[in-house]
């Protein structure tokens, strides 16, 4: 039985009238790639944002490796392991590449400024921690040759890399990507789909929210279906596509699935 | 601390309480009108104000008031009282637009970040406030006294005179006009769904820059009518008059609420009384302290005020 | 103006490209020349330079290195962190009160009173930053000027503190060194700031360099994002408030061991204005940018009369035409896209 890494247990979000996410129950196992999908509006990207936690549910849990998360403030969460990328992009822009993705490095030691100021042995050590990970995962993910370039200046398909290389510098459990292949072309889909399978061969726990059907039926283990708040639909995605329920939500889109 | 003063006059500092309050909010409604339509403070809308007051002076300066004759009777002081209302009214809203398109257009249409425009914003006030310091010589711009004072009605220790009177009937005047024009007109319409939802009002067919430049027109000539307002009430202004009347009135808007209209008449009112009573009780030089204090724990506590939204919408 | 800036954009490059390639010796020297002749400057005597009503070493300490010192340690706040912050002038006063009231009311001189000095200012950066600090922009910045306004009306307020007429008859610091510091004579107060500038200058490259420059620049671009990516951005965020409070009173302590005798209305809102112009205009995030920007703001006025009696103007005007054209500062923070990790 695998582990669970991740499990939104029950959650309830009420914001001001609207109910955006409806006792919704969703887990990641150790070693597999989860999707979430639905239509526009289903309240995919607030389950992320419930994770990481940037919104409060009004009821229900989140469990991370067996520890709650519940109450804990986003950058805490992300220390514990969890690291995510954003629908629309949203990297340290007049930073380096190689910044970028230390920042979220240095978010895994414990040094502070007067030691950083006074160059003490352990804050110097963490530095060259920091900026060795940093440009051993730009090479992971295949953009060494950007690592002092401005990531405002980046072309668009290197900048989603960018991103994912940044949240995996949080060494995290499960690795959460927001809509990783929008604007990519197929060939872009393909090579996205190889990247995230290296990146579970790592180690990590990945859960996707994607919109192209292609993509998700092709490197998922298992997708979870949510439409107007509540999850409709849970299986691989052989089950998924053949689902009516999951066809009457899409009404249309289910043609892109082949 | 002395309460004795504030037990004794209680009533006629609550009036006192109202009637800066009804200044306030004229200038409040620029403030909450402006961050509904932009989300952003319009840092020099105290200048707006203070625009407004120098409008005032100049008019009635053109009369040759030496503010040594006899108070003018009631129907003459009305008129002129409507116009030099109009002219600053005029003046402020017209300087309002011109601000939005020097000082903040640009900046929107860019993308900058809020602080590039928070301090385009300081800028400009800060320009303002100097440029009429050097044309009025730095000096305190007196304004004579045109109408009688003197309570014509008392009830214990609660006075009341002419000039309250003609403050707390003005202004609840245009609290009604204006309540017209958000809820029953085109432009407020147009200024309540850009405040809602800009995205959708653009669908909808909105000419969002066209609303902003209203709004800012709308908040400036409210600004100007509480000039006027504020000129017969003190009776005296400066070039950085608009720095401690905007952080009351900025402060009222967020008591209330900030992008609530009904928040800053509340807000405005409270402040109003607030500061009278506690004036009262730790004399007047901590006045301000007071409406920073409040201001402070406004945002701490609840940010969004008695009746608003939040202040830090999730935009994830 | 628009050919300054272009040429100044150019030298730079130029500069960059060189420095680049220099060896460590040929740094060093750069250096070492460089400080010297910071330290030479108040010995010249030239007319080209020199100021119409004060003299040209006094306005070498007051505005143009006081300016310098404030600057960069408001640029670790606005420049560096993004954090607007509209209450300088408080830290400053408070680190001048400091000084004021302990070497009067104490035995202690002024060498023993700057840490007070700078202690002060820091708790008072903490007590501001505490609740401030979790606000947004707009927000924040009007707390910053509330309290850089709390801080001057309590002066006024408060006679123990000498009230509206201030204190006057503060001493000056000990000699040191065998250097003398004499109410006549600002060379030595030049110098002094010069130096602790310099110290203050490494501080903050350092810092700038690591996780620290990291986290700050970061909360700066996507605050929201910072924290995602496991940056405390409250602890970093009041930090910058520390630091940038403990160089405003170490400012403070100086001014008012130079001039003597302080008065509440040395510490407007103005003043809190003419820094942050000094940081917006130079280069928000960037040492060099904002002591350069220090330094034509606190020379200019000086040197061209005409300019003074209109400074504020001129600073209030330049502020919004800064951030329509330039928003960045003549010397913005754009990062020499080269192997610069290499070289630190």
């Amino acid at each position: 039985m695998s582990k669970k890494l991740l499990e939104i247990n029950d959650i309830l979000v009420n914001f001001g009238g609207v109910t955006a996410l409806n006792k919704v129950n969703l887990h990641v196992n150790e070693g597999e790639i989860a999707a979430l999908i639905g239509p526009n509006g289903a309240g995919k990207t607030t389950v992320f944002n419930i994770i990481t936690g940037y919104y409060t549910p009004t009821s229900g849990g989140v469990v991370v490796d067996g520890e709650s998360i519940l109450g804990l403030r986003p950058y805490q969460i992300a220390r514990k392991g969890l690291g995510r990328t954003f629908q629309n992009i949203r990297l340290f822009g007049d930073m380096t590449a190689a910044e970028n993705v230390a920042t979220a490095a240095d978010s895994l030691n414990k040094s502070g400024l007067v030691g950083s100021l006074f160059g003490s042995t352990r804050s110097r050590r963490d530095e060259a921690a920091s900026m060795e990970k940093a440009h051993e995962l730009l090479h992971f993910i295949g953009l060494d040759h950007r690592a002092f370039q401005m990531a405002k200046n980046l072309p668009y398909g290197d900048q989603r890399r960018l991103e994912i290389a940044r949240a995996l510098a949080l060494n995290p459990k499960v690795l959460l990507l927001d809509e990783p292949a929008a604007g990519f072309n197929p060939q872009e889909k393909v090579e996205l789909g190889d990247l995230i399978r290296k990146i579970r061969d790592r180690g990590f726990a990945v859960l996707l929210i994607e919109h192209d059907m292609s993509l998700v039926m092709d490197i998922s283990d298992r997708v979870s279906v949510l439409d107007f708040g509540q999850k409709i639909a849970e299986g691989t995605p052989a089950e998924i596509q053949k689902n009516q329920r999951v066809i009457d939500a899409y009404l249309g889109v289910a043609e892109d699935a082949s | 601390m002395d309460f004795s003063i504030l037990i004794s006059n209680f009533w006629s500092l609550g009036l006192d309480g109202l009637v800066v309050g009804a200044i306030y909010a004229l200038i409040s409604l620029g403030y909450t009108l402006v961050y509904g339509v932009l989300r952003l403070i319009n840092f020099a809308h105290s200048e707006i104000f203070m625009i407004g007051t120098m409008a005032v002076y100049l008019v009635v300066l053109q009369f040759g008031f030496t503010g040594y004759e006899d108070p003018l009777p009631l129907i003459k002081f009305i008129g002129i009282f409507l116009l030099f209302a109009t002219v600053a009214g005029i003046v402020s809203g017209g300087s309002a637009v011109l601000l939005e398109i020097v000082a903040y257009r640009r900046l929107r249409n860019m993308g900058a970040s809020r602080l590039s425009s928070l301090i385009s914003a300081i800028g400009a006030s800060f320009f303002l406030v100097e440029v009429f310091r050097k044309i009025s010589d730095s000096k305190n711009l007196d304004f004579p006294r045109l109408i009688n004072k003197d309570p014509f009605f008392t009830a214990g220790t609660l006075y009341l005179s002419a000039d309250k009177v003609l403050v707390l009937v003005g202004a609840t005047i245009i609290f009604l006009i204006l309540n017209r024009i958000i809820n029953h007109t085109k432009l407020g319409m147009g200024i309540r769904a850009v405040s809602q939802d800009e995205r959708t009002a653009i669908l909808m067919g909105v000419n969002v820059n066209r609303i902003i430049s209203y709004t800012f027109l709308l908040g400036g000539v409210l600004a100007g009518v509480g000039s006027a307002f504020y000129m017969v009430f003190y009776e005296t202004t400066k070039a950085n008059v608009g720095f401690l009347v905007g952080i009351s009135a900025f402060t009222a808007a967020v008591l209330g609420g900030i992008g609530n209209v009904r928040g800053a008449l509340v807000g405005s009112f409270a402040l109003g009384l607030i500061q009278q009573y506690t004036s009262a009780v730790l004399g007047y030089n901590w006045r301000d302290v007071v409406t920073f204090v409040i201001l402070v724990l406004v945002l701490l506590i609840k940010p969004t005020g008695l009746f608003g939204e939040a202040l830090q919408k999730a935009r994830v | 103006m628009a050919l300054m800036k272009a040429s100044s954009l150019n030298l730079r490059d130029k500069f960059g490209d060189w420095w680049d390639g220099a060896n460590p010796a040929q740094r060093t020297i750069f250096r070492i020349v460089l400080i010297g002749i910071f330290y030479a400057l108040p010995m010249l005597n030239n007319p080209i330079i020199d100021t119409p009503e004060t003299s040209f070493s006094s306005v070498l300490f007051y505005p143009l290195v006081m300016f310098s010192l404030m600057a960069v340690g408001l640029n670790v706040v606005v420049g560096k962190s993004g954090i607007l912050d509209l209450g300088y002038v408080a830290f400053f006063a408070i680190g001048a009160y400091t000084h004021a009231v302990m070497s009067i009311h104490t035995p202690l001189n002024f060498w023993e009173i700057l840490p007070f000095a700078m202690g002060f200012a820091m708790l008072a950066g903490l007590i501001l930053g505490l609740p401030a600090l979790r606000l947004r922009g707009d927000y924040l910045a009007i707390i910053t000027l509330g309290f850089g306004e709390i801080v001057r009306i309590v002066a006024v307020n408060t006679e123990a503190i000498g009230g509206s007429a201030g204190l006057t008859d503060i001493p000056g610091p000990d000699s040191i060194f065998g250097v003398e510091f004499t109410v006549m004579d600002p060379r030595p107060y030049y110098w002094l700031t010069l130096t602790l500038l310099l110290v203050v200058i490494w501080g903050v490259m350092r810092l700038s360099q690591r996780k620290p420059g990291r986290a700050w620049e970061a909360i700066r671009e996507d605050e929201d994002v910072a924290e995602f990516m496991g940056v405390a951005t409250l602890k970093y965020k009041l930090w910058a408030f520390i630091i940038g409070g403990a160089v405003g009173g170490l400012a403070g302590a100086i001014y008012a061991s130079q001039i003597r005798s302080i008065q509440p209305e040395l510490f407007t809102l103005n003043l809190s204005i003419m820094i942050l112009a000094c940081v917006v205009f130079g280069g928000m995030g960037n040492i060099w940018g904002v002591i350069l920007g220090a330094v034509i703001l606190g020379y200019a006025p000086e040197k061209l009369r005409f300019l003074s009696d209109y400074r504020i103007i001129f600073f209030g005007l330049l502020m919004v035409v800064m951030m329509n054209i330039r928003p960045n500062g003549l010397l913005p923070r754009k990062k020499r896209e080269h192997f610069q990790e290499k070289n630190k």
